[in-house]
């Protein structure tokens, strides 16, 4: 089942002189068991927009459906336990938010809060470290003794000791060095290819976007202004400038060739395919 | 001339894991040098050590030939500003020119002289029209750029940008990037980045790799960035120009351009009007 908006709408402080309409009258549907970017220029609404997936915020207008559930403006939606059990929400900077004497302890907090006795809820803490990839030595750690890379992926176990179907990732590799980036962007892709969890990344990485993800979604100004699949979208490269978007290198090295004499297919999207072509291309005039 | 001479430097926040271990490098001075490393490598205890808001172990610190230590702290701070990753983390003030005048006023900058400089300083990044704006009504890159102004207010001979864009989206990232770049081609200050950004590498005039605490590789970007697999060793990231050669000899193409994307499209047109 699919995750759809329908006319929703939201505004911070309704009737007040702060009142801002952060999203307006979004229409929009998110494919089940894929990996979905969510992207937009800070302010766009792409933050908003995710956090009504778990009700942390309720529509102002309109509804959204997320795994048979349904939210509507005016509702007073009680039992959100179960929805916020099933949509795993990770902020950004999500180790910020350890709070725990130590790892297992921390992220356990969940399961335990959803009802898994302390036992379960330990055998799941080191489940999940090991998961993420880290050694089970750091489970009688202090949270706050770890690395910036390792206290992230002590966060995100918290959230998926909870077994969440729908994982939503507000900017997961922000901060982190390439290689960390790297492993994290292979987390979610596991997450999504083997264990079939519907994964929505808030992200201004366009090279992630490109290599990780099925489709994307573009906010802007409170709107959606496209929703593709990847290749279909990084194919606009006239839409990506009027979002002020900077295109992924494989796309930028093209498109430099291309004025300058060069002539690339813009179905060129890999790194692979766009070197044969340009190899092609300097070898012909040779 | 060397502006940094850092000699043997050691430090540990706990005595039994060395964060830092003999580190010797020099900087000179008016050049772009990058620091670089995977998280938790020692890149940014090298920034506190530089300005002493740490201090060594063991080895030793020179700015301008002028040893760093308690007699001269003072007189090296005024020489060398320091930008940090958080924006939120460093700015102090009510406004954008409260924030700017924060270093002034600790230098007993004369009032009457105060607000001509602060204007001065917030029109070079860009911030002229923000000056009552306070800090909420700021992203993320324009906070830095007031971070920056308040830094280039102090007329330093050197600034340490230390991750200064991580934080930032792509935009403010850009506009960090390019304003740094201006700052160090109009004058002969000298620019000590710590970054993640390759690319950023790529251009600079000097870079300094990190691990676990120590030097790995020291020298221009052209020559360590062919280290190739010594960087993935170090999880670091290659630029993409260097990747893309390697594809283009797969396909029987070898070219000999420098580690930049521009450098590779001038080369490859090259290549192909040769013809």
């Amino acid at each position: 089942m699919p995750i759809t908006f329908e006319k929703l709408s939201h505004e911070y402080h309704p009737d007040t002189p702060f009142a801002y309409l952060a999203l307006d009258g979004i229409d929009l549907s998110i494919a089940e068991g894929k990996m979905t970017a969510i992207i937009g220029s800070t302010g766009s609404g792409k933050s908003t927009l995710v956090q009504h997936l778990n009700a942390l915020l309720l529509p102002s207008g309109g509804s959204v459906t997320v795994l048979d559930r349904t939210i509507t403006a005016g509702d007073k939606p009680k039992q959100l336990k179960e929805l916020r059990k099933r949509v795993g929400l990770v902020f950004q900077f999500p180790e910020y938010q350890l709070f725990e004497e130590t790892v297992a302890q921390d992220i356990a907090f969940g399961p335990k809060n959803f009802g898994m006795s302390e036992e379960e809820a330990l055998a799941k803490a080191r489940e999940m470290l090991a998961f993420v990839g880290l050694e089970e030595s750091h489970l009688e750690r202090s949270p706050f003794e770890l690395s910036g890379g390792q206290k992230r992926r002590v966060a995100i176990a918290g959230i998926l000791a909870m077994d969440p179907d729908v994982l939503v990732l507000d900017e997961p590799a922000a901060g982190l060095d390439p290689q960390g980036a790297k492993e994290m962007m292979s987390l979610f892709v596991k997450l999504n290819r083997e264990y079939h969890k519907t994964v929505l990344i808030v992200t201004h990485d366009m090279e992630h976007v490109l290599r990780y993800c099925d489709d994307v979604v573009v906010v802007d100004h409170g709107h959606i202004v496209q929703t593709a699949d990847t290749a279909t979208f990084f194919r606009d490269t006239e839409l990506l400038h009027q979002l002020r978007i900077n295109p992924p290198a494989v796309i930028r090295l093209r498109e430099a060739l291309c004025a300058n004499g060069f002539v690339l297919s813009d179905q060129l999207l890999e790194m692979e395919e766009l070197a044969a072509a340009v190899a092609q291309a300097v070898k012909h005039h040779e | 001339m060397e502006k940094v001479k850092v000699e043997d430097l050691c430090f540990a926040y706990d005595p039994n894991t060395p964060v830092i271990q003999s580190v010797s490098f020099t900087v000179e001075a008016g050049s772009y040098t990058t620091i670089i490393g995977h998280n938790g490598s020692g890149k940014s205890t090298i920034a506190k050590l530089m300005i002493g808001l740490l201090a060594a172990q063991s080895g030793k610190i020179w700015m301008d030939g002028l040893p760093l230590n308690e007699a001269n702290i003072y007189e090296i701070r005024n020489r060398v500003g320091i930008v940090f990753q958080n924006p939120d983390n460093q700015f102090i003030g009510a406004s954008v020119a409260d924030d700017i005048a924060f270093g002034l006023e600790n230098h007993q900058v004369q009032s009457d002289r105060m607000q001509a400089i602060i204007e001065d300083y917030a029109q070079r990044v860009g911030m002229q029209d923000f000056l009552n704006s306070e800090p909420t009504k700021l992203s993320g890159g324009q906070k830095q750029r007031v971070a920056i102004a308040g830094v280039l207010a102090m007329q330093p001979q050197m600034i340490i940008f230390d991750e200064a864009t991580s934080m930032l989206d792509p935009q403010g990232k850009a506009e960090i990037n390019d304003l740094i770049q201006e700052i160090h081609a109009q004058g002969d200050l000298t620019v000590i980045s710590i970054t993640h950004d390759i690319e950023e590498v790529a251009k600079s005039d000097h870079v300094i790799v990190l691990d676990q605490g120590r030097v790995v590789l020291d020298g221009h970007p052209d020559e360590i960035l062919q280290h190739e697999a010594e960087l993935i060793r170090l999880k670091l990231d290659i630029p993409f120009a260097l990747k893309f050669r390697h594809e283009l000899e797969k396909n029987g193409v070898s070219i000999h351009a420098g580690t930049t994307m521009e450098g590779m499209v001038a080369e490859l047109c090259r290549l192909r009007s040769k013809s």
